[in-house]
């Protein structure tokens, strides 16, 4: 039991990973403290819900179309309401108070547009439920299939990160936004594509979340400030630190479920981040 | 094939530099001389538009009008400027400093070849490529701005005090490096407090003073200009 906990946490820790990964890029790099970033993953999570429900295409297909949908309404978004707040912060900590004060008007407004579509009941469909035996536990399919996605395009985006000319770029403006017009990068351009890097992947994992969970209109808020205590955990703006400590959460959610009571998980989740807050303010791996 | 004219730097209500104009020729090394807070800093900034120019003033280079020009596309023109306290990006490694200053389009052909050349220029860099640059010293990390410029292939480069806060022998590597930058025939565009070291680099140099430009001239009559002796050597 002891083993299938943990391939059960590390499954739901991916999910949490994947989520949080775009979190911190859009924190991290396009400096914008985004409380509406729970509500792209549920529009990811509707929109697979919806082609595969309604449509019968498969979840696959829809998370293939959804990144770039992702990446095209975050990048409308900076455009039209971020964008004209970067203008007018005069410095870093104006922009951050702005930025979280505008998102959480939009997230209630994505919300009650949620609700007003889809009303407040579960939404999901079932897909790949059979159990496969993964080193001794029993696991539906398509939760092992969301964790192999997870990590794909965790991975990937890390590589690409590290090696590519745009990735480099896009950790310079994380490192010193202010120095980035010395190696000719556009800076406002930069955070933008950040900006939409990470609606992207938000969308991503509703998309992978969908397939193994049912959901709600409102359950975008959860999502958010669990991603926002692995952002931290890991270190803003860093992904390997985001990817772990996302991998650990869904662990100590499971064993904490598993051998304690399956209400307590969130407050288990809360009490790590008080005491990385308190020990470790610049994350695990700082 | 640089000039700058009648450019004007504000801070608010504080006009840093007021009117100033100056040229650089192909090839020529020039120094800009003055105390601290004198707006050398603001005169570099404002040519590669990293701080906003007062209107009026123009900047040309070869023989185009870039005044307009944002900061971001500067260094795509061939303009690299190392500014005071080296905007290096501390959390990555050389390696990646680097290779950022291979950003342009002008470098991206040759970008291996430049990198080579630019490491012979700084041997100490090439040991240490995976080293994360702020855990390197002053010395090195200011290595790093200046081999981070070069990686651009740039025409000319602009120098904001190199020497500043370097241990002696150190300013004294950096002065010799300089000088073989130069000897390939680019031009440069220096500010600094080390008087006598940057006037024995450049060919020509100009003083600032609260914002103006107070005097020019060679390098060797600005040596034995008393004045400079008077505002730099305390004497
Ligand atoms: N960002 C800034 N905001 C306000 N004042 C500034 C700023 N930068 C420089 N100054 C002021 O402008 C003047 C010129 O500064 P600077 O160009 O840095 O001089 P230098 O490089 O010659 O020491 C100084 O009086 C300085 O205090
Ligand atoms: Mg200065």
């Amino acid at each position: 039991m002891f083993f299938s906990t943990l391939v059960i946490g590390l499954v739901l820790g991916g999910t949490y990973a994947l989520i949080a990964l775009g979190l911190t890029i859009q924190y991290g790099i396009a400096r914008i403290m985004n409380l509406a970033y729970g509500e792209i993953t549920i529009a990811g999570a509707f929109f697979v819900f919806l082609l595969v429900s309604s449509m019968g295409l498969s979840p696959l297909l829809g998370l293939v179309l959804v990144v770039p949908l992702g990446f095209a309404l975050s990048w409308l978004l900076y455009g039209i309401v971020f964008h004209p707040l970067v203008k007018r912060a005069s410095h870093a900590g104006q922009l951050e108070i702005d930025s979280i004060l505008v998102t959480f008007g939009l997230m209630f407004l994505a919300q009650g547009l949620f609700t007003m579509f889809f009303g407040s009941e579960f939404a999901g469909y079932s897909w790949l439920q059979t159990p496969v035996n993964l080193l001794g536990a029993k696991i539906a399919a398509g939760r092992v299939l969301g964790l192999l996605i997870a990590v794909l395009i965790g991975g990937g985006l890390w590589l690409a990160m590290q090696r590519t000319r745009w990735g480099v770029n896009l950790r310079a403006v994380a490192n010193h936004p202010e120095f980035a017009p010395l190696v000719g990068i556009n800076r406002n351009s930069a955070a933008r594509v950040a900006f939409g890097l990470g609606g992207a992947i938000a969308a991503a994992g509703g998309a992978v979340m969908s397939m193994y969970q049912p959901f709600t209109a409102v359950d975008g808020g959860f999502l958010t400030m669990k991603a926002l205590v692995i952002v931290i955990m890991g270190g803003v703006g860093n992904l390997g630190g985001a990817l772990m400590a996302g991998l650990m959460i869904g662990v100590v959610e499971a064993y904490v479920s598993y051998a304690i009571d399956p209400g307590l998980t969130l407050a288990a989740t809360y009490t790590i981040f008080l005491g990385v807050l308190l020990w470790r303010p610049k994350g695990l791996f700082a | 094939m640089f000039e700058a004219k009648n450019i004007s730097v504000r801070y608010g209500k504080h006009l840093a530099l007021d009117n100033v104009s100056l040229s650089v020729g192909e090839g020529e090394c020039v120094v800009i001389l003055g105390a601290n807070g004198a707006g050398k800093s603001s005169l570099l900034r404002g040519i590669t538009a990293l701080s906003p120019r007062a209107p009026g003033g123009s900047v040309h280079y070869c023989g185009q009008d870039i005044s307009d020009v944002p900061a971001f596309g500067i260094v795509e023109l061939g303009i690299a400027h190392v500014p005071e306290g080296r905007g290096v990006f501390t959390k990555m490694s050389v390696e990646d400093n680097l290779r950022l200053g291979g950003n342009p389009v002008r470098a991206r052909g040759s970008l291996n070849e430049r990198r080579d050349e630019v490491l012979e220029m700084f041997p100490k860099l090439a040991e240490r490529r995976r080293q994360i640059v702020g855990t390197m010293s002053g010395g090195e990390q200011q290595m790093v701005a200046i081999a981070r410029a070069l990686m651009s292939q740039p025409d000319l480069l602009l120098l904001d005090e190199p020497s500043l806060g370097l241990a002696p022998i150190v300013v004294g590597e950096m002065f010799e490096t300089l000088k073989r930058v130069r000897d390939t025939g680019m031009s440069i565009l220096i500010v600094e407090q080390n008087v006598h070291a940057s006037l024995n680099l450049a060919a020509r140099g100009y003083v600032i003073e609260a914002g103006r430009i107070v005097g020019e001239g060679d390098a060797n009559t600005l040596m034995n200009d008393p004045v400079i002796s008077e505002a730099f050597l305390g004497h």
